[in-house]
């Protein structure tokens, strides 16, 4: 126990980091003291199963998967890694995407539209059109749409978003609302003048001691309250009078209007005390808070509507209608533009890839177009790619597209394959001594790996181990002088 | 290490007597792993017991970025497809058909006239939702 001991043969992304490739055999040969290991990609292993007769032999492997898809060129068995792309697009893509445009038509289910219900629409209902354009055409006419529209019944649910509530029921809460604004103004305008009318009693008393002559406990007040001069302090009294009076003006109004017109209540006339523009503002911002609530029930009225008659459709409310859908979520990693995606879909990237090499080697890749991965079986896709070639390539030449025999599996039948093939062999077998003379993120290239690219990284020293510190420092000892760039 | 290993192997034929025989403790001992091992992550520069300082891709990749590359080399940032020289093709937002119009109030393209009576009654979220698909929202609003 504590060990595993065969070898094993693993697959990593292309081009995959430095510092991921130590970590993993970090794990492997530290921690599960794995004898040797072999990383690989896993498309090339892909082609290496589909192989025929002639191997070496070169191609275009293009592999869609859940997360990316590549386009990598293969020249004589190995992979040609500085021509290789990348397009950040796959399956999982393509299902947010029908997820999202499902949504928004149906926003009434939206949580029963899950990522997993999407996934099983991708595998089994959708698509790729061999030329969009005219496809889209086709759905234009209406008997075509109902031909082949597919019905998605969604488990039946009680909760109908919003349509429980009728029109009148709608009203009445509105009303409801209303009402308790109403309330609540009256209530602070109560109390603004209660408190208007005190500080004005104590302006007018201050007043009469200038009047009396008292002179000291005049000008004493008058620092109380923060002012400077008797003229100051008129003219506080009157603004003061003034804004009681249309308080008490404004509460008779409101007692006699049973419907206030919510938005009128604008902010009154600046006033110095500050405690009035508060509660004014807090006044609009209330009522901003309950018009949100009234907008975000505007559009089930149109529900609703139809809600109050009778006939209801239970079944059909219940059901998703998916058209153009079926060819457009498949069609991202083409046009990515649909997505938003400033990359090139998978026709320029082929091409971009093409050009960057000299025409005799381009003609002899593209006879060999290699489609795998799970995101590649769409009915309809080695067609599309056909037609796309036929398209960039010079007229009258020829190419030739194939399929994975199993695109899912297909990568791990050819990482058995070569397993089987390789075992007894030395070549593209990490062991361990390589890994503690080497460090982490060496790799040994064969016909299915990566491109090794000899750059030492730094060992993460850990912090507080003496019994490792000894082999690490070992390792560390001979590292490169670009260690520490 | 090398003859810890070793030693380990030797463990592991006594080791099956024992944990065949054993009840199931508290914690379940794992059959494959080495039971010494610390992996390198923990303990960063951050300290206490507990933190196992994982990078995520981002920081992954910029630390890769610094290290010395030759301008061939191919690594995971230089392998991302270029952008699109072809100028997108427009579609409905609504219905995936190709789109020659689009809706001065809510950016939204469409086909046809129903499509545009549709759009004009949808709820603003749905409407931002459709922009933020295509990402179209506009960042000023």
């Amino acid at each position: 126990q504590g060990c595993v001991d065969h070898p094993i043969v693993l697959t990593e992304a292309v081009c995959n980091p430095l510092y991921s490739r130590q970590m993993m055999s970090e794990l492997l040969f530290e921690c599960y003291q794995v004898p040797k290991v072999s990383y690989g990609v896993d498309s090339l292993y892909s082609f290496y199963h589909n192989r025929r007769q002639n191997w070496p032999c070169s191609g275009l492997v293009i592999s869609s998967g859940y997360q990316c898809t590549h386009i990598l060129p293969v020249l004589e068995g190995r992979l040609d890694a500085k021509n290789c792309k990348r397009i950040n697009l796959g399956g999982c893509q393509a299902a947010v995407y029908l997820q999202r445009l499902l949504q928004l038509k149906y926003p009434g289910h939206f949580a029963a539209i899950t990522l997993s219900r999407m996934e099983e629409i991708l595998h089994e209902h959708s698509y790729i059109a061999e030329d969009y354009i005219e496809e889209l055409q086709k759905w234009r006419s209406p008997e075509y749409y109902e031909n082949n529209m597919h019905k998605m019944q969604l488990p039946f649910s009680n909760k109908l978003l919003g349509s429980t509530l009728t029109s009148e029921e709608k009203q009445e809460r509105r009303q409801q609302q209303l009402r308790r604004l109403q309330e609540l103004n009256a209530r602070r305008r109560e109390e603004k003048l209660q408190l208007d009318q005190e500080r004005l009693e104590r302006l007018l008393y201050v007043q009469e001691l200038l009047e009396d002559g008292q002179m000291d406990q005049f000008h004493k007040a008058l620092v109380e309250l923060n002012m400077d001069s008797a003229e100051e302090l008129q003219s506080y009294i009157n603004k003061l009078s003034l804004s009681v009076e249309q308080t008490k003006q404004k509460i008779l109004q409101a007692e006699v209007n049973i419907e206030v017109d919510v938005v009128d209540s604008k902010p009154e006339t600046p006033d110095l005390d500050p405690l009035g523009s508060e509660q004014s503002l807090e006044d609009v911002e209330s009522i901003n808070e309950f018009e949100p609530l009234f907008a975000e029930e505007q559009p089930e009225v149109e529900k609703p509507v139809a809600a109050v008659q009778p006939v209801f459709n239970l079944a059909e409310y219940h059901q998703l209608f998916l058209g153009t859908e079926r060819i457009r979520a498949p069609e991202i990693v083409f046009q990515p533009s649909l997505i938003g995606e400033d990359q090139a879909g998978i026709a320029e990237t082929m091409q971009y890839v093409l050009e960057r090499y000299p025409k005799e080697q381009q003609a002899i890749l593209v006879q060999n177009v290699f489609l795998t991965g799970g995101n590649t079986m769409y009915p309809g896709l080695k067609a599309r790619v056909q037609k796309e070639l036929l398209e960039m390539r010079p007229f009258q030449s020829s190419f030739q597209v194939h399929l994975a025999s199993s695109p899912v599996l297909d990568a791990w039948y050819g990482a058995r394959d070569w397993a089987v093939e390789y075992m007894t062999r030395e070549e593209g077998w990490i062991t361990r001594k390589d890994y503690e003379e080497k460090g982490g993120e060496y790799l040994k290239e064969h016909c299915a790996s990566n491109v090794y690219v000899p750059i030492r990284l730094p060992k993460q020293a850990p912090r507080t181990t003496e019994a490792l510190a000894p082999s690490r420092g070992l390792t560390s000892s001979t590292g490169n002088p670009c260690e520490q760039a | 290490q090398s003859a810890g290993g070793e030693a380990m192997n030797d463990n592991k034929f006594l080791n099956t007597d024992s944990s065949t025989g054993s009840a199931e403790t508290t914690v379940k001992p794992l059959p494959f792993k080495d039971p010494n091992f610390i992996h390198s992550g923990i303990g960063g520069a951050a300290a206490g017991k507990k933190n196992r300082t994982w990078k995520n891709l981002k920081q992954i990749l910029a630390s890769e970025r610094a290290l010395p590359w030759q301008l061939n080399d191919p690594s995971y940032f230089n392998i991302d497809a270029p952008p699109s020289f072809k100028p997108a093709k427009k579609y409905s937002d609504i219905s995936g058909l190709p789109a020659n119009y689009t809706d001065p109030q809510s950016k939204l393209r469409f086909s046809t006239i129903e499509e545009f009576a549709y759009i004009r009654m949808l709820p603003s979220d749905v409407v931002t939702g459709y922009l933020a698909l295509r990402k179209a929202t506009s960042i000023v609003s």
